[in-house]
């Protein structure tokens, strides 16, 4: 079987030592940084980009997707133990993890996380890899038009996760592809928006760009409101749950995983979206719960972090196969693909198999890793909590520093990443999410690029948008989306939902 | 007239201005025509889109009700010592070397805490120094210059 055959290709490639090296490296400075409270995985991937470029492609990725990994669980873990979630899809986890880190049962709340996660990544896996073929027979009969509408039917579909005003989401995605739209314009070689800096001829940074407004801005805000951070260590109890725990947990992590695979693979999608929907279908679920939701339930815990597991690990399908990023994260990658000069879609898998399978096959492996890595490790994990801010932020800011500027070997790029950030601190304080913007930005120039060859070949004509059925197909799917949210009631229930986790 | 939320008041402005900006600056391009279009073209017509949204966003600031409009304080003094800091690497890293630069980021960026202690940023800056030395010269063999300008050989 070809699904078979292109597993083993996969398994030879990431089961180099060299690879697995740089998997468990990955995933163990992911979580490293991860599990500080306030970073997210945008920004870990952020700061920790530059540090792959030295390697060879493959290992690059890999690295990358075990760096994601860790850094998704890292902020599981401060999310249980200090109830400050490092990023947006652990925010639920906070609700019922923190309660049973109060319990004494933080052991038991963070093996069930691990384990749940472990078992929806590998259900995602399988996922990937078998709807990887037929994705890639589908992305070939995509014209330009289709990709713009594809595009177009992703930016939309981020809108409608980002919290807080639907406008603004738009008003950011718009910025960032015009900022993604700054340097050389492919078509005509004209330098665009380059105010005749030589610099920034080549484009803006995206390093810069993220690490600026994720990264720094982050730092700073959370120099604003010194913490009080209270980390149960003396309590993280025993690991394993109890019988009647595993029992309560093991459906809700089958429900979980089976919601979240789902989607992940949809325009917008990911590990957020997934983490609200499964701990929302649980509380719907679970009828007369012995301990109830938001005092410490384990399916609580069990059921989003399942969730956003297994999506995090299906929306690697439409960057992988269509080389759109379903979300920022992805967008991320996509970003790491190009700096190694692979032109992210369809056409990864035939021009290079044993990259493409070797990623999925790591995934996997990076998966196994968070197991054996973070269970053991917990105590190290908890130490790191109790760093004082004061001393890690300097310590993030070197690496970052030194990062950016590596890419290039120029300080320009330093910075750019200094702009960006007081950018990003202005985003911070007016409310407008940054992640719309990354996305818009790495999609900017895909965007003009099939725009414009859609145009062409349409000779000017702007309704082959509409007249080809496929691109109707996802252009009609974004109307639908936005006119969703836009009705009066479920705007108003999205913006509890939002507002439930604040 | 009043401003009812700041906050979305200020970040249509924002979007405004970015909006005319991108459109004003995409003029001394080609605009081609739609089925070949310019330079000028696509950045034209989402700077237009962004001026719009911008409007919108800042007329629904001036009409909303809403109870926590206000924007908050900005707090100038980490953002001022934590990019002043990285700004101070950059600039310092090609004439001052690696770790002229590094301590510069890493005692001007402690400074934007509230808790600063000096021989704790101290103890930090040595320990920095000595693991980004074995960890990105001597390990990732990155090539930057290490020592200041009238130091080096």
């Amino acid at each position: 079987m070809d699904l078979i055959d292109n597993l083993a290709l996969g398994f030879s490639t990431a089961l180099t030592f060299a690879n697995i090296a740089y998997a468990f490296a990955g995933v163990l400075i992911g979580t490293l940084i991860g599990v500080l409270p306030g970073i997210g995985p945008i920004a870990t991937l952020a700061m920790l980009l530059p540090m792959t470029y030295a390697l060879e492609p493959t290992s690059a990725l890999i690295m990358l997707a075990g760096i994601y990994y860790g850094a998704q669980y890292g902020g599981s873990t401060t999310a249980i133990l200090v109830n400050l979630p490092g990023e947006s899809s652990s925010v639920v986890t906070c609700i019922d993890g923190y309660q049973m880190a109060r319990r004494g049962r933080a052991g038991a709340a963070l093996a069930t996380a691990a384990l749940g996660s472990f078992f929806a990544g590998t259900v995602g896996t399988l996922i990937l890899a078998a709807l990887a073929l037929p994705m890639v027979e589908l992305a070939f009969k995509f014209g330009p038009a289709e990709y713009f509408s594809l595009m177009a039917l992703g930016l939309i579909g981020a809108v409608v996760l980002a919290s807080g005003s639907l406008v603004k989401a738009i008003a950011m995605i718009v910025l960032g592809l015009l900022l993604g739209l700054v340097g050389t314009d492919v078509n005509s070689g004209v330098a665009r928006f380059n105010f005749d800096v030589p610099e920034l001829a080549d484009g803006i940074g995206f390093v810069a760009v993220a690490m600026g407004v994720f990264g720094f801005a982050e730092i700073i805000a959370n120099l604003e409101h010194k913490g009080q951070r209270q980390v149960f260590t003396d309590k993280v109890g025993k690991l394993l749950p109890t019988m009647a725990e595993f029992k309560e947990a093991v459906p809700a992590v089958l429900r979980g995983t089976a919601l979240g695979s789902v989607l992940g693979v949809l325009p917008g999608g990911g590990a957020l979206l997934a983490a609200f929907a499964a701990y929302t279908v649980e509380k719907k679920v679970t009828r007369n719960p012995k301990i109830p939701f938001g005092q410490g339930n384990i399916r609580g815990v069990a059921a989003p972090e399942s969730a956003n597991n297994a999506g995090a690990q299906t929306s690697f399908i439409p960057m992988l196969t269509l080389g759109i990023p379903p979300n920022a994260v992805m967008a991320l990658m996509v970003g790491a693909m190009t700096i190694h000069n692979i032109q992210p879609g369809p056409q990864v898998m035939t021009s290079n198999p044993s990259l493409f399978w070797g990623l999925i096959a790591s995934m996997w492996i990076g998966n196994l890793m968070l197991v054996v890595l973070n269970l053991p490790l917990i105590g190290i994990w908890v130490q790191l909590l109790k760093v004082p801010y004061r001393l890690l932020y300097p310590a993030i800011l070197v690496f970052c520093c030194i990062g950016v500027y590596s890419i290039n070997n120029n300080s320009f790029d330093v910075l750019m990443t200094a702009a960006f950030g007081v950018l990003g601190y202005l985003f911070y304080k007016l409310r407008c999410e940054p992640a719309p913007l990354i996305l818009g930005f790495i999609l900017g120039p895909m965007m003009e690029e099939n725009l414009r060859r859609a145009m062409l070949l349409s000779r000017g004509d702007p309704t082959v948008f509409f007249t080809r059925p496929l691109s109707l197909t996802l252009l009609l799917m974004a109307a639908a989306l936005i006119f969703i949210v836009a009705l009066p009631q479920i705007s108003r229930t999205r913006e509890e939902a939002f507002h439930e986790v604040d | 007239m009043q401003i009812r939320d700041a906050k979305d008041f200020w970040s249509g402005i924002m979007f405004a201005a970015f909006g005319v900006f991108f459109v004003v600056f995409a003029r001394q391009y080609d605009m081609g025509t739609a089925a070949r279009m310019g330079p000028a073209f696509f950045p034209t017509m989402l700077g237009g889109l962004l001026l719009l949204l911008g409007a919108v966003i800042a007329i629904r600031g001036l009409t909303a009700q809403t109870k926590d409009g206000r924007v908050d304080r900005f707090h100038f003094k980490p953002l001022t010592f934590v990019l002043g800091a990285v700004v101070a690497f950059g600039l310092l890293l090609r004439p001052g070397g690696l770790l002229v630069s590094l301590a510069a980021l890493v005692m001007i960026s402690s400074y934007g805490s509230d808790e600063f202690r000096l021989r704790d940023v101290l103890l930090l800056t040595a320990f920095l120094g000595v693991l980004v030395m074995i960890v990105f010269i001597y390990g990732l063999g990155m090539t930057v210059p290490v020592m200041p300008v009238f130091l080096r050989d």
